[in-house]
């Protein structure tokens, strides 16, 4: 096999793989497998230290949670319930919602500029959405329990329990557009069908995250229906500074390295207003926000109080939306990759502050704990908790590293795929920085 | 079925077989008081839970004799209530009760005898216990004071008890020390408890002994730094009564006097935050307004002959033959000579409390019938405090509430049956002779401390100063001086010397430096009597009926000394092989009750096991309108003459409450002492009096370390539930807070919940600070909890505070009662 | 069918605590696992300073929060008013203590409140969390009620005794434990309560003792605003006071 292309199915992948292994033996195998080809890559990198980082904090976790359970959580019934593991898992399942929407502006909405990263965007959704349920997963009681528990409970008054229903379903529906999108199926009917039905399923889905909230009306600060438009439009934001920076790290955030309907969408606006629009919004929203929680005097909104105190929360407002806002909408610098990565670096952990504080301080104030608990509840998260949000990053940057080499991210329904093979794109082999890649096969250098 | 446990309880497969006999019972007794057999439904006892034993017992975590219902199923105690039929607890307990499985089931327990192997004694020196028998240990006790009575040394072995609880226990104390021939066993705690309360009624009333309460009849309470709610005893009935006085009709009202918000002020109609050691200056001022405003009970005190009032302010010149008093004696000279200055702006000027309070509190209490004022430790833990005590139970004479409806009693005795062999045959020479008279007692009262009754807290320093001797062998019983005594450190020194013996079933303080260790059961295992501290009056005692057999090889310590009596020379071990054991000496006094009945139908050692308790309603006498009756079946209508009186009640010379107390004003040597040590002129030392307080330690802030209700007697510090909930007011839940007032703290730079040092020149201890509103700013609160270095995993994880709140105190006593001045003590604060 | 509810009257309440330790002990709870706990809170300055307090278990609400939360349906309302977790369905997401306006669930698979732990010193050899020597007897013990000790990582809370009041004879009107023949169904905390100021009954019945108190004596309930509904009714009478909001210092 000398010439070769995209797999089309598992299958295929698999059938490589055992005819690598028998080719190289066992030892060479693993060595390509940890490094995703002979050549040192970007991706290969990723997945590296992706998987590195991923099973040293799993086994991390792994052995908190088998000896000491729960108590390695730095979380209580006495103030905050929910911490770092949830403010990760909304993190991502937000993250992930923003790029379904990415992907949806070309393949619902017909802004064709956008093509060119849809394919990347729904693979980074499915992935973003797998750390977002792992993170989950680590943090509940008994996940497991939640498979045959839910269906069979059917508490449609739970906003929990829609909120699973929808992710599930975006989760689904991700899956199928994916392998239409892997079989090049751009813009039949079904596939057509698939990016609305995956459009409203994202919006319902992150909108009944913000719900799970925001029905809360015993904690003040989390409530209103507010909370699930903030949460679209955040989610949004997040996305699109998650497919920036994913972008840019695929090429070595070297913009002459992208193929070329990436390379001309970079070098437009196409992205950078859209950060420019949304980070905008998400200012006025937290300032909204915060100006209406400061204001009221209605009891359990001390919380705000907190927020204005927190260095975290003005690293947020200021370097993290106000800043990107700013870049974004000035117009020598919104073109340029090195402000557009920029941008999106400073937003996308801006948005990590934003779910954590959200949470956070939303619990702060403890329910009638009276002289148990005098002031708003302290929370530093554990470094258990911090192994779950290494893991969830991890994941991410495995499985894109993984996807990046396995798929064609950057295919475009202008760009068929194998058409495009010459131009490096192939599967299981390195893209060296600033060469054009020959076709050959992965591990032939050996 | 257990039934075989014990044979003492009632399982309830067997409540249903017995039922219906009892139920005709109850229905031929006296109504709810009269139902035998155990509280449960039918439709339980069919249930499941068939193996369900419940036995009766006391609880031991305060000394109230609560009677508690312990629930036991396969042998596993798993629940306790309190006892429907215990007239204390009434089906109640307070929150210290329900935690006692823990005590039971404590892993760090002393699984037996031991014996220390290592010479070395410190708190980081390991004792390296190993585990002996019960024969070898009771020898080991037996060889070394057989020894010391061979070298006619037996004064230098001393027992320290703490709370004891009956005849089957403490009170084989005298008997052993008389026969064994040592003055020191045993010395009593009371004066590291409260002895000056004790001792400021036995000046005015006669008795020297704790009050009975009327608290559901009274209408009025004013109450002096004994925290009621938190951990006055009976606390749990305390907490009950509450519940009525203050839904009854009329409410009963309620002035609280203390140094900080607890919850006793907090739920007060009126909460009085006083300056430390001058609650004397606030009854005397009180005193003053009933006098000047003409409202003290003329029934029982007594009226000027011409009718009109006479006591005007300053006004000295009022002759005692002017006044017709009834109860009372002195009242006119008392005025002449004090009360007449005592004014509310006098008394605002010394305690801080508003002049308006003083005059409305005075107001209230002398125009509310039936109206009490109580005090304990807080007013008298002072170097002034048999004087405050003094001042304030005079209140209770001039509104007559002495042995009336809705005031106060004295405790009656309990009928037990007599021993079945008396000591006195069985002293022998050694115990007899002369030689073991001129032996004083270790803690040198009736010498150093001529009037006082105990001086535990000073055996360690009087050892170590070999004055008047030095002790060889020491016991502790239910006493851990060296976690809660005065300069409690002082113990770890003195402990070093001597040969230590300790009985508790727990690794406590104490026990880390003892040579010996003989653990006792723990309640919930013990068979043990228990007669009532003072209740309400009329005479109770209670029974410990084990729920279980012992979990360990412990001993109950009644057995154990008699077991060291059966082994001591002479014809002392014919005596207790004579009394043969607990059981047997318990089975004794039962028989007691076959002449006298309980109201509640016991009559005999098997019906006193089966309820818990034997008591005899209702109390024998009041004192209606200045006039005494006796019960004479069926009324209070016998009267009583002056002379009943004297002898039943009013219990001094006269047979009157004395203003001017002739026990001190008639005896030329506690005139001299009290003249001495208080300076007190000698002509006046008998009146209840203004007497300022001295302040010890050297620091700037008072402090006051207060029991809490889940502590009260400092027993839980191993038990992690009555942590978690144990200073609510500001929120102790793992540690112990030091209550600051937040000016107090600002002053000093320290913010809430800042790790302060608190020193005193005797000690220092850390803790976490809580700025309190409810806390004068002159006064620090730091309860006496915790601050464990030993006494189980649980206590010695959570050591905030440090250390003991009674490393602080520097160990100085009142003179007169010998009480330990636990409040006296002046601290500085400052950020660790 | 009863609808269980409990009045307790704060004018009586010496917030001695006697419930939340009776509770814990019949409950099997551990120590910070408070399902009924007594709330203090000062207010004013000194010498004025209040300090006041009031018991919390859970409401039971008539409308609860917590059960219409719950993704799995693992805590539930029943017909005569109890709510009850079943521990056997929970996967202990701690939604419904998010939900909770009283602060009334507990999720113990964290870290101990005092050491050592004593679901380390007391260790479990079965599903239980752990083990202490004065669990309750077995066949008390009711994992789809949310009664014994629970498993890992299952949320906990108050179940008005589910155990002790599910068995009251049909048609009582109140629980006493001051009858002999009532007393063993009453809830724990009633049962503890020293200066009995709580009691139990049925609000469905207007001629219970508990329906006549909330009449005659203004019985409240805690955050009515939120429309949960509380079936614990609170009576302030002239001694006690709840308060209008969560009882935090205001900083």
């Amino acid at each position: 096999m000398n010439h070769f292309a995209e797999p089309r199915n598992f299958a295929e992948v698999a059938r490589y793989l055992v005819a690598l292994w028998r080719r190289e033996g066992t030892l060479q195998f693993l060595r390509l497998s940890s490094t995703l080809g002979s050549e040192k890559s970007v991706a290969g990198e990723m997945w590296k230290y992706g998987v590195v980082f991923g099973l040293l904090s799993f086994a991390f976790i792994s052995y908190m949670l088998l000896t000491e359970g729960g108590a390695a959580f730095n979380t209580s019934s006495d103030g905050i319930n929910w911490g770092l593991a949830v403010s990760t898992y909304v993190f991502f399942a937000l993250t992930s919602s923003g790029l379904t929407f990415i992907a949806s502006l070309s393949m619902v909405f017909g802004f064709r500029e956008y093509y060119a990263v849809a394919k990347r965007c729904i693979w980074l959704a499915i992935i973003t959405l797998g750390a977002a349920f792992t993170a989950l997963a680590l943090e509940l009681g008994h996940p497991f329990r939640m498979l045959w528990a839910m269906p069979s409970g059917l508490q449609y008054l739970s906003p929990m329990f829609w909120m699973g229903v929808f992710y599930l379903i975006d989760l689904v529906l991700l899956l199928i557009k994916f392998d239409r999108l892997w079989h090049d199926d751009w813009d039949s009917p079904l596939s057509h069908f698939l990016s609305i039905a995956s459009f409203v399923a994202v919006i319902l889905a992150s909108g009944m995250l913000g719900l799970v909230f925001g029905s809360m009306v015993m904690r003040p600060m989390w409530y209103g229906s507010f909370t699930a438009v903030y949460f679209i439009l955040t989610a949004a934001l997040s996305g699109t500074a998650a497919i920036v920076l994913a972008t840019y790290l695929a090429y070595g955030f070297r913009h002459e390295n992208m193929p070329e309907p990436l390379r001309s969408m970079a070098s437009g606006k196409a992205l950078s207003k859209v950060i420019a629009t949304l980070s905008g919004i998400a200012l006025f929203s937290v300032v909204t926000r915060l100006w209406t929680g400061l204001w009221s005097n209605l009891d359990g909104l001390e919380g705000f109080h907190a927020l204005v105190g927190s260095p975290a929360f003005h690293l947020e407002v200021w370097a993290g939306l106000a800043l990107p806002f700013v870049l974004m909408v000035t117009p020598s610098l919104q073109r340029q990759p090195r402000w557009q990565i920029t941008a999106a670096a400073l937003v996308l952990p801006a948005m990590f502050i934003d779910r954590h504080l959200f949470l956070v301080t939303g619990q702060a104030v403890p329910m009638f704990k009276g002289a148990w608990a005098t002031e708003l509840t302290a929370y530093v998260p554990s470094v258990t908790e911090w192994a779950i949000t290494v893991l969830s990053v991890a994941i991410v940057f495995a499985f894109y590293g993984l996807g990046e080499k396995l798929f064609n991210l950057a295919a475009d329904p202008r760009h068929k795929v194998r058409e495009s093979a010459e131009e490096g794109n192939l599967v299981l082999k390195p893209v060296p920085a600033g060469r054009a890649a020959s076709p050959t096969a992965p591990g032939a250098a050996s | 079925m257990s039934l075989d446990i014990l044979n003492t309880a009632i399982s309830r497969r067997r409540f249903l077989q017995v039922s219906g006999a009892t139920g005709a019972a109850a229905a031929a007794g006296a109504g709810l008081e009269g139902v035998i057999g155990q509280p449960v439904p039918k439709a339980m006892a069919a249930s499941a839970e068939s193996k369900t034993v419940v036995t009766k017992n006391v609880c031991n975590q305060c000394p109230a004799r609560c009677g508690i219902d312990v629930y036991t199923t396969d042998g596993r105690v798993y629940a306790i209530y309190g006892s429907l039929e215990s007239p204390i607890s009434n089906g109640k307990l307070c929150p210290k009760g329900y935690l006692g499985a823990y005590f039971l089931y404590d892993p760090d327990r002393f699984r037996g005898p031991m014996k220390r192997t290592n010479p070395k004694k410190g708190r980081d020196e390991d004792p390296k216990f190993v585990q002996i028998s019960w024969d070898e240990a009771l020898k080991t006790v037996a060889d070394r004071l057989n020894a010391l009575r061979d070298k006619g040394e037996s004064h230098r072995f001393a027992i320290l008890e703490g709370r004891g609880w009956g005849a089957s226990d403490a009170g084989l104390h005298g008997t052993f020390g008389a026969l064994y021939g040592s003055p020191n066993v045993a010395i009593g705690h009371s004066a590291t408890c409260a002895d000056a309360s004790k001792k400021a009624k036995l000046l005015l009333d006669g008795n020297y002994s704790y009050n009975a309460y009327d608290y559901a009849n009274t209408n009025y309470m004013l109450i002096f730094g004994a925290s009621f709610l938190d951990a006055y005893r009976p606390y749990n009935n305390n907490l009950q009564v509450w519940g009525h006085i203050r839904t009854k009709s009329p409410k009963t009202k309620v002035t609280a006097v203390d140094t900080h918000l607890n919850t006793t002020l907090a739920a007060a109609d009126r909460a009085l935050l006083i300056k430390p050691g001058t609650d004397g200056a606030l009854a005397l001022a009180i005193a003053h307004v009933i006098l000047t405003a003409g409202l003290w009970d003329r029934n029982f005190v007594g009226d000027f002959k011409d009718g009109v009032n006479h006591f005007k302010v300053g006004e000295a010149t009022l002759k005692p033959e002017d006044f017709n008093e009834k109860w009372t004696k002195g009242l006119i000279e008392w005025w002449n000579v004090e009360l007449k200055d005592r004014t509310p702006k006098w008394a605002a000027g010394i305690t801080t409390i508003p002049e308006r309070d003083i005059v409305a509190v005075a107001r209230e209490l002398a125009t509310t019938r039936p109206a009490m004022v109580l005090f304990e430790r807080g007013p008298t833990a002072h170097s002034n405090g048999v004087y405050n005590g003094m001042a304030i139970h005079s209140l209770n004479a001039l509104i007559g509430s002495m042995y009336a409806e809705g005031g106060l009693m004295s405790q009656m005795g309990v009928p037990y049956g007599k021993l079945p062999v008396r000591a006195d045959d069985y002293m022998d020479d050694y115990a007899k002779s002369d030689d073991r008279k001129k032996h004083p007692r270790i803690d040198l009262v009736k010498q150093e401390w001529l009037m006082a009754s105990n001086q535990s807290q000073a055996v360690a320093g009087n050892h170590l100063a070999g004055k008047p001797y030095k002790l060889d062998t020491i016991l502790f019983y239910m006493t851990a001086p060296i976690y809660s005594a005065p300069e409690a450190r002082k113990w770890e020194e003195a402990l070093q010397s001597m040969y230590v013996i300790d009985t508790s079933p727990f690794p406590g303080e104490t026990a880390m430096f003892a040579d010996l260790v003989l653990p006792d059961h723990t309640y919930l295992e013990r068979l043990q009597d228990a007669p009532t501290y003072p209740f309400q009056g009329w005479p109770m005692t209670t029974l410990r009926v084990p729920a279980v057999k012992p979990l360990h090889d412990t001993k109950v310590y009644g057995d154990v000394l008699i077991e060291i009596g059966k082994r001591i020379k002479g014809p002392m071990s014919e005596y207790y092989r004579k009394l043969g054991n607990t059981e047997n000496l318990i089975r004794h006094l039962a028989k007691g009750f076959a002449e006298n009945p309980g109201t509640n139908g016991v009559n005999s050692f098997e019906s006193w096991k089966e309820k818990g308790c034997w008591y005899r309603k209702p109390y024998l006498w009041r004192q209606v309108h200045g006039e005494f009756f006796e019960w004479d079946g069926a009324g209070y209508k016998k009267p009583m003459t002056p002379e009943d009186v004297k002898k039943k009640l009013l219990k001094t010379a006269s047979g009157k409450f004395e203003f001017k107390a002739s026990y001190v004003q008639d005896n030329e040597k506690y005139a001299a002492y009290i003249n001495k040590h208080l300076g007190v002129p000698i002509e006046r030392v008998g009146f209840p009096q203004w007497v300022a307080p001295k302040f010890y330690g050297g620091g700037d802030l008072h402090l006051n370390t207060p029991k809490l209700a889940l502590q009260a007697e400092g027993r839980a510090g191993n038990v992690p539930h009555a942590t978690t909930i144990a200073q609510p007011v500001v929120g102790g839940r793992r540690t112990i807070y030091l209550e600051i007032h937040p000016e107090a703290a600002r002053k000093r730079g320290i913010r809430d919940g800042d790790r302060v040092r608190i020193k005193s020149e005797v000690g220092s201890v850390e803790a976490i600070a809580r700025h309190y509103q409810g806390v004068r700013p002159d006064v620090v609160v730091l309860p006496n909890i915790l601050g464990h270095w030993a006494q189980g995993r649980w206590a010695r994880q959570n050591r905030l505070p440090t250390g003991s709140a009674s490393e602080l105190i520097v160990n100085k006593s009142e003179p007169i009662s010998g009480l330990a001045m636990y409040y006296a003590t002046k601290v500085t604060v400052q950020r660790a | 069918m009863a609808k269980w509810g409990m009045v307790i009257d704060l004018e009586k309440c010496t917030g001695c605590q006697a419930c939340t330790a009776a509770c814990a002990m019949e409950n099997n709870r551990l120590p910070g696992e408070q399902w009924q706990d007594v709330v203090f809170f000062t207010e004013g300055e000194y010498p004025s300073v209040q300090a006041k307090w009031f018991p919390r278990p859970c409401m039971h609400c008539e409308n609860p929060s917590c059960v219409h939360v719950c993704p799995v349906r693992a805590t539930y309302k029943t017909g005569d008013g109890f709510v009850l977790v079943d521990w056997n369905r929970c996967i202990g997401c701690k939604y419904c203590m998010i939900a909770c306006p009283y602060g009334v669930r507990f999720y113990t698979d964290e870290k101990p409140l005092v050491g050592p732990d004593l679901k380390t010193v007391f260790k479990s050899n079965d599903e239980r969390s752990w083990n202490p020597p004065w669990k309750m007897p077995d066949a008390r013990e009711n994992w789809k009620r949310g009664v014994g000790i629970q498993p890992r990582g299952v949320v906990s809370k108050c179940t008005f005794c589910y155990h002790r009041v599910s068995k009251a004879p049909k048609g009582v009107a109140d629980l006493s434990e001051h009858d002999p023949e009532t007393r063993e169904y009453t809830p724990a905390c009633v049962v503890a309560c020293p200066p009995t100021a709580r009691y139990f009954g049925d609000l469905d019945n207007p001629d219970s003792e508990v329906s006549k108190m909330i009449a005659n004596k203004n019985g409240v309930r805690l955050l009515d605003q939120l429309g949960n509904k509380p079936q614990v009714y609170y009576l302030t009478g002239s001694g006690g006071a709840v308060p209008s909001n969560r009882a935090i210092r205001k900083t």
